[in-house]
């Protein structure tokens, strides 16, 4: 009655004032639930820095999931929450040392101008390398490119004296203590009270990039071995947190991009390639057919690629285009998961999450399924107005190296997140308004 | 008159008083008893209201109507802090229409000129609705010629032909942006056309009590050669040609049942029931002349359904010359749950109405109203974008008309 009575006495209210009322919606509250947000940390690889278009650079930084996460946080009571940040005026580093991505218009002979993803600058920023703990930490982004699942508890991570190759630049520069700091216990000296692990995409993904010819694949008992190490330490500081799984390579716009069957010929092309590679395994008929690769087992060491197996977004596109790779001459095998290869990435990816699962269960921590959540994005799924696809460039959640997010990737992972830790923890937080994110910038 | 008309067409006749995109400000003395009226043989505004009622009209007469419409409407989202509220411009639907007949004749001549569609809503920069509207107006003028015969003293029919002409103009914003952080847009323009008709019957068994029946047809608005730009980042522009495209809009038939009852000589009571054939409106579809892998044609799905109006309103005449009227009305939304769009945030509502008339010498009357539309908060999410959030609307609509009788 009371509610009816004040809802009458503003229309009345509305009309008399020269019809200028607004209509009033309550904001939803925000309720914490029975979570204790004062200190996050967030603990992953490449994607918790948010290292995007092939570099670590400050705008990826600013647009990482743990920061937008962060944010959210702070919305119900969260902490500050730091990040070694990058000087915003430089053209980032990657893990291959190159500047970051943009899409550019390229001009040569054989494919006139085009756009395509090229760094901007000859080489990347090895200044970046320099610590900025003394300048800026302690921190809470415990974001690190490169870093595997048993790299978290590794002592000695960041250590230059180690030597080239046994030490993780990135892990450098935001190291407590170079010599003898881990991931881990940096991350545990905060006192965390609440954590996000999201690791193992590089126990699988940096074999799988280099087409299986660099690298290798965890083995499942290190993995699980790390993981129980990282997440009892954890737990014993911070009862509460988040644990994501590993997406599966299918989703990835690195390996889906050149379908294994480009190669499309008329009948002319297809007689004179059988002509040149008689006495091997290959093959090619009139239409779509499997570009030629190099496999040491087969008949004259090379043969087509067939359905499963997936051509790099590394192999040179122009020369697949305009020189004959991939037809006259073997793609070699960095550029090529065989269907061998692909099997184990994927019963790799297997063990891991279930492992990652048990562990969060186990734990009573919040548990995010990013690998299902990209896999429902490959055919294209619609958030407010914007539909999202795990297709390059044009999809939306995908930089330009085809393995990390965007910024508009990043926003809705960080909703997938937010949404698995209200249903853990019976909270409330607000999930990111994703249209204030954008997918590739076009010139 | 003929000046009159020119000054109102060129106000910005776009409308936002609606059920669906129907606009229910067909005259002012109507409008002050929430547009109950088709049972009763008021003034010129039969034409619109009821074609068989304006045979049994007293005199002959012109007259000229104006209500601008004041809509605002709040948008909260479900999963998000963000809220948003619609800046959308005044809109000003009108009417004009005259009534003419030799004075024992039975057969008197109609023609109404009136905005029974429309729909304009403008939302602020930057919401979260951005990619699917910004800006939306959508607007007909419906010019109807219409023929009325007094059967007898108890009945009397009408018919009129409704020629349609209509303007849309739809606004978002694209999901890809240049390295300013600049958004792309598109903007689509385009005239439309249809025809229809408006029939109607009205009775009057007895000196107090009269009823209207009317059928107002569907008609179906064509977009033929609509104008497509799109505003994006340089290197996409042949991905969206700008050009030609093609969409149509179905205004529904309505049919209404309406009575009169004279309470007492200075009492005037009206009610109306509308039937609304919103299930014609099955897809908002756009058919680009153009198109390339990232601009295909759409198909929306709007699966609107049939709905209802509830119309009660009275009259009180103080003086011979001079009344106060009032009424309410409850409209039912056609809008099914998962379809509710930035576009049309519509919802059930309540409508209360009041307004005054005067007559000068017996000749020149001037009515004037107020509605205030109070729309249920509406909490919805789209199938087709996943949006997802409450909307809440207000309109109020002052407006005013001058007739003349003769």
């Amino acid at each position: 009655m009371k509610k009816i009575f004040s809802r009458t006495l503003y229309t009345i209210a509305c009309i008399s004032l020269a019809f200028s009322c607004k209509p009033k919606l309550e904001t939803p509250a925000i309720d914490k639930g029975s979570l204790n947000l004062t200190t996050y940390v967030a603990i992953g690889n490449s994607i918790t820095a948010g290292y995007a278009d092939n570099a670590l650079y400050r705008n990826g930084q600013e647009n990482s999931y743990a920061k937008l996460l962060a944010e959210q946080f702070q919305l119900a009571g969260g902490g500050a929450f730091k990040i070694p940040y990058v000087d915003p005026n430089s053209v980032g580093i990657g893990s291959t040392g190159g500047a970051r991505l943009a899409l550019t218009y390229v001009t040569d002979a054989c494919q006139g101008t085009y756009l395509t993803p090229r760094p901007v600058e000859a080489s990347g920023d090895v200044t970046i390398f320099a610590s900025v703990y003394a300048a800026q930490g302690p921190f809470n982004s415990f974001g690190v490119p490169g870093a595997k699942s048993f790299h978290v508890p590794f002592a000695g991570y960041g250590n230059s004296a180690n030597g080239v190759g046994n030490y993780n630049p990135f892990f450098t520069r935001m190291a407590a203590d170079e010599a003898t700091s881990s991931m881990l216990t940096d991350a545990l000296a905060r006192n965390p009270t609440f954590f996000s692990l999201f690791i193992g995409n590089n126990d699988v993904l940096l074999y799988a990039l280099s087409g299986g010819a660099q690298d290798a694949i965890t083995p499942t008992g290190t993995f699980d071995a790390s993981i129980d190490a990282t997440v009892n330490a954890l737990t014993a500081v911070s009862p509460q947190g988040v644990i994501a799984n590993v997406p599966d390579i299918t989703s990835l716009p690195y390996f889906t991009t050149v379908p294994y069957n480009g190669l499309v010929l008329d009948a002319t092309q297809a007689a004179g390639l059988n002509a040149l590679h008689a006495g091997s395994d290959a093959s090619f008929h009139e239409g779509a057919n499997g570009f030629l690769i190099a496999d040491a087992a087969a008949t004259g060491g090379k043969r087509n690629a067939v359905a499963g197996e997936f051509i790099l977004l590394s192999t040179p596109q122009n020369d697949l285009k305009c020189t004959g790779l991939g037809s006259q001459t073997a793609l070699p095998t960095q550029y090529v998961l065989t269907a061998t290869e692909v099997a184990a990435i994927q019963a790799a990816t297997i063990h891991y999450n279930n492992k990652l699962k048990t562990v969060a269960e186990a734990k009573g921590l919040a548990f995010v399924d990013a690998n299902a959540f990209l896999k429902s994005a490959i055919k294209g799924i619609t958030f407010d107005g914007i539909n999202v696809s795990t297709t390059f460039v044009s999809g939306g959640a995908f930089s330009l190296d085809g393995v990390h997010l965007t910024h508009l990737g990043n926003a809705l992972l960080t909703n997938e997140f937010i949404r698995s830790i209200n249903a853990k923890y019976r909270s409330t937080i607000p999930e990111v308004d994703i249209t204030k994110y954008h997918g590739v910038v076009f010139p | 008159m003929k000046k009159l008309l020119i000054i109102l067409i060129s106000l910005s006749p776009f409308l936002a008083q609606a059920q669906g995109f129907q606009v229910n400000l067909q005259g002012q003395k109507q409008q002050a008893m929430s547009s109950a009226g088709t049972g009763l043989a008021l003034d010129e505004a039969s034409v619109f209201f009821n074609p068989g009622a304006v045979s049994h009209l007293e005199k002959n007469g012109v007259s000229v109507g104006v209500s601008p419409t004041i809509a605002h409407s709040t948008f909260q989202s479900t999963s998000n802090q963000s809220q948003a509220r619609s800046t959308s411009p005044v809109s000003t639907p009108f009417t004009a229409y005259s009534v003419w007949g030799p004075e024992e004749s039975k057969l008197k001549f109609g023609l109404g000129i009136y905005t029974p569609f429309g729909s304009t809503i403008q939302w602020e920069d930057g919401w979260s609705g951005r990619f699917q509207l910004t800006r939306l107006q959508l607007f007909s003028v419906f010019i109807q010629p219409t023929v009325s015969y007094k059967i007898s003293d108890k009945v009397g029919i009408g018919a009129g032909f409704v020629y349609g002409i209509g303007k849309i103009d739809l606004r978002r914003d694209l999901p890809v942006v240049d390295a300013n952080g600049n958004y792309g847009n598109a903007k689509l323009t385009g005239n439309a056309n249809g025809i229809g008709f408006n029939a109607g019957i009205y009775l009057k068994p007895i000196e107090k009590l009269s009823i209207g029946i009317t059928y107002r047809s569907r008609v179906d608005m064509k977009v033929n050669k609509g104008n497509a730009e799109f505003n994006v980042p340089s290197s996409l522009s042949s991905n969206f040609p700008n050009g030609g495209f093609s969409s149509s809009l179905p205004l529904p038939r309505v049919i209404t049942l309406g009575v009169g009852f004279r309470a007492t000589d200075k009492l005037l009571l009206a009610a109306d029931v509308n039937f609304i054939g919103w299930s014609a409106y099955k897809e908002l579809a756009f058919d680009y002349e153009n198109n390339t892998s990232t601009l295909q044609d759409t198909k929306s799905e709007r699966n609107y359904k049939d709905t209802y109006a509830f119309r009660l309103g009275g009259q009180y005449s103080i003086k011979e010359n001079f009344h106060v009227r009032a009424g309410v009305a409850y409209q039912l939304t056609p809008v099914q749950d998962g379809y509710v769009t930035p576009e049309l945030p519509d919802a059930n509502k309540m409508n209360y109405s009041v307004g005054v008339g005067y007559t000068f010498a017996e000749k020149l009357t001037v009515d004037a109203s107020f509605t205030f539309e109070d729309f249920d908060k509406r909490t919805d999410t789209n199938k087709e974008t996943n949006f997802s959030g409450s909307y809440k609307t207000y309109i109020a609509i002052p407006g005013i008309s001058l007739s003349y009788n003769f």
